[in-house]
């Protein structure tokens, strides 16, 4: 039965599981144990670019206490995985390439995780190296190499090199929009990759149960149903025999919605027949898992005397690393919040999602807009001051109201209160400018 | 080779067996099933594995298992007083201060060991105090909240007691 809601709405309301946080029983994915539990490890890449050529696994399958060593020779019809684009491989086989630093060459499961840190650090790898590709822009060149061979992957559209995806934003006139302004400010603004840093890595068990023929993880996802579909077509299984059983979550902020631990664990527990635990060191998750974009966002913005802004066009080139995961999605909402919270009628946008041999790029807070935002209220300033207007008058001007079109065409009809926040926030800066 | 260590935690005396390599916190988690302390970082820098050993706070991660020989460690699961919460978890609770919850028995510790010394501290003091423990998810207002709220508390329930 559903409760009044007035209980809730504008009062205190003790979060459901606030206690066991407080008195250490809330239970994490690391936190579980079973009797005969195993440690798997994950032995990843040695080179960011490079052709796995030999493998030589024989001093870790020698370590007292190592159980197995699973290579992708082992489970040659494993599928690729991804959240949009399947381009990410479970394990790197022979002749097959390394795209980052995260990827993985074999899994080591053993009795303590002591012996499965050993097998890791014996395991001995042959790459034919290839040119690393660390930005954007050089991906993109014609004389580039090519990161994933598969061609479906790309945007046929496009004459460039490695785009996984480009999206468009086009609304009025760019011509006229320039025709009419009085001036216009060009500027190109870089962000960096940033670390989600949840304080949980990515952890959890796998346990085969033979009874109900069904893989259980234990891992704290942020999409558990479509991990749960990503996990089952790779493995090549119906979905039914994929179970999730989710734990307490220690923090994600987009990091947890990749696949991490999951479909590893599921390989050591079906090799091995035993409950297993896999544990990212911090250093490993870093490595490993999806950090925010890096974009480089040029800006072409015209404006007249009078402060009113006619026509913006923008270049969104994002760096998705070494996989796609969320990234074209990301780039894309980067692109569509191009102009901020400023109406302009004329637009003409282009985003790019890039492969290179950098770490993946995924989802964080904000999803692609918040790189943006320095952009667009950078610009903001600088064409202020060119024009010799108050910066907090001149985004007045601009500002969404109710009626104002996005750019994406999309109606603001309801809720609109740009302006207000800036009038309050005025007030406060002269509140406390007056306390000085 | 494993060496017998003899330690108290949570007020019950224990025996265990470890190895020159295994850190106090593997102790407490695998071998004792008290895994309040978490491992954030590994590295001492994030504090979610806290406890505090002869009366003073440490990170367990940088603390080897054999250290520990003849110490006296409390953990957050040594925090509730029998089956109530103590006042800095009701703090925690009744701020907010509790989101992923991944640092909380870490901050928890953390605010303990500076009570226990400081029963009255500043917010300067407060933030010296909790230094050592990183928290992704709230940007820390509503926990330095919840300690000056355990601290108001705590201090009207000591001059009860006394009264």
């Amino acid at each position: 039965m559903l409760k009044n809601p007035h209980e809730y709405v504008g009062h205190d309301v003790i979060k459901v599981d606030a206690e066991s946080k407080t008195t250490g029983e809330a239970v994490y994915p690391n936190d579980i144990y079973f009797d005969d539990m195993l440690y798997a490890r994950v032995k990843r890449a040695t080179h960011p670019h490079a052709y796995l050529k030999k493998l030589d696994i024989s001093k870790a399958e020698a370590v007292p206490d190592v159980v197995t060593v699973i290579t992708a020779e082992d489970y040659p019809d494993l599928n690729n995985f991804g959240l949009i684009l399947k381009d990410q491989p479970v394990l790197v086989g022979i002749d097959e390439k390394m795209r980052f630093m995260g990827d993985a060459l074999a899994i080591v499961v053993a009795e303590t995780r002591e012996a499965a840190r050993k097998g890791v650090s014996l395991i001995e790898t042959e790459v034919e190296e290839l040119e690393v590709i660390s930005n954007p822009i050089r991906a993109m060149e014609e004389d580039s190499p090519i990161i994933h061979k598969e061609k479906n992957m790309y945007d046929s559209n496009i004459p460039k090199r490695n785009i996984a995806r480009s999206n468009n934003l086009i609304k009025g006139d760019i011509d006229k929009g320039f025709a009419e302004a009085d001036l216009i400010v060009e500027n190109e603004y870089t962000t960096q990759h940033l670390e989600q840093l949840p304080l949980q890595n990515e952890s959890g068990v796998g346990y085969y149960d033979s009874i109900d023929d069904q893989i259980k993880l234990w891992v704290a996802s942020q999409w558990i149903h479509d991990s749960q579909a990503d996990i089952a077509q790779s493995l090549g299984v119906d979905k039914d025999k994929v179970r999730i059983i989710q734990p307490a979550i220690g923090g994600a902020f987009g990091k947890k919605e990749d696949i991490s631990v999951h479909i590893h664990l599921a390989l050591a527990t079906l090799e091995t027949g035993k409950p297993v635990k896999m544990a990212y060191s911090r250093e490993e998750s870093m490595i490993a898992q999806s950090k925010r974009h890096p974009l480089i966002i040029k800006m072409k913005t015209g404006v007249k005397n009078n402060g009113k802004l006619t026509a913006l066009e923008v270049e969104v080139i994002g760096d998705t690393g070494a996989y796609a995961s969320s990234g074209p999605a990301v780039i894309h909402k980067g692109l569509f919040h191009s102009t901020g919270p400023y109406e302009i009628e004329n637009i003409k946008g282009k985003s790019y999602t890039v492969y290179t041999n950098n770490t993946y790029g995924g989802a964080m807070r904000g999803f692609g807009a918040t790189q943006m935002g320095f952009a667009y209220d950078s610009q903001m300033d600088i064409i202020a001051h060119k024009l010799g207007m108050d910066p907090l008058e001149f985004r007045y001007k601009n500002a969404f109201e109710k009626g104002s079109e996005t750019a994406t065409g999309q109606i603001l009809n309801r809720s609109v209160n740009v302006k207000e926040t800036l009038a309050e926030a005025k007030e406060m800066m002269e509140d406390k400018e007056g306390q000085k | 080779m494993e060496y017998e260590i003899e330690f108290t935690v949570n007020g019950e005396k224990r025996t265990e067996f470890v190895t020159p390599s295994t850190r106090l916190l593997d102790l407490l988690r695998d071998d004792l099933g008290l895994t309040g302390a978490k491992e954030g970082c590994g590295q001492g820098e994030c504090g979610a594995c806290s406890v505090i050993m002869d009366g003073k706070l440490v990170v367990s991660c940088l603390i080897l298992a054999l250290q520990a020989d003849g110490s006296e460690i409390i953990t957050i699961e040594g925090v509730k007083k029998g089956n109530d919460l103590h006042q800095i978890q009701k703090s925690f609770i009744e701020s907010g201060a509790v989101q992923c919850g991944f640092c909380t028995p870490g901050m928890i510790m953390a605010t303990k060991d500076l009570l226990d010394k400081n029963p009255d501290p500043s917010s300067e003091e407060i933030k010296r105090g909790l230094s050592g423990n990183i928290c992704r998810c709230t940007g820390y207002a509503k926990i330095i909240d919840a300690v000056k709220m355990s601290a108001k508390k705590l201090q009207s329930e000591g001059s009860e007691n006394n009264a």
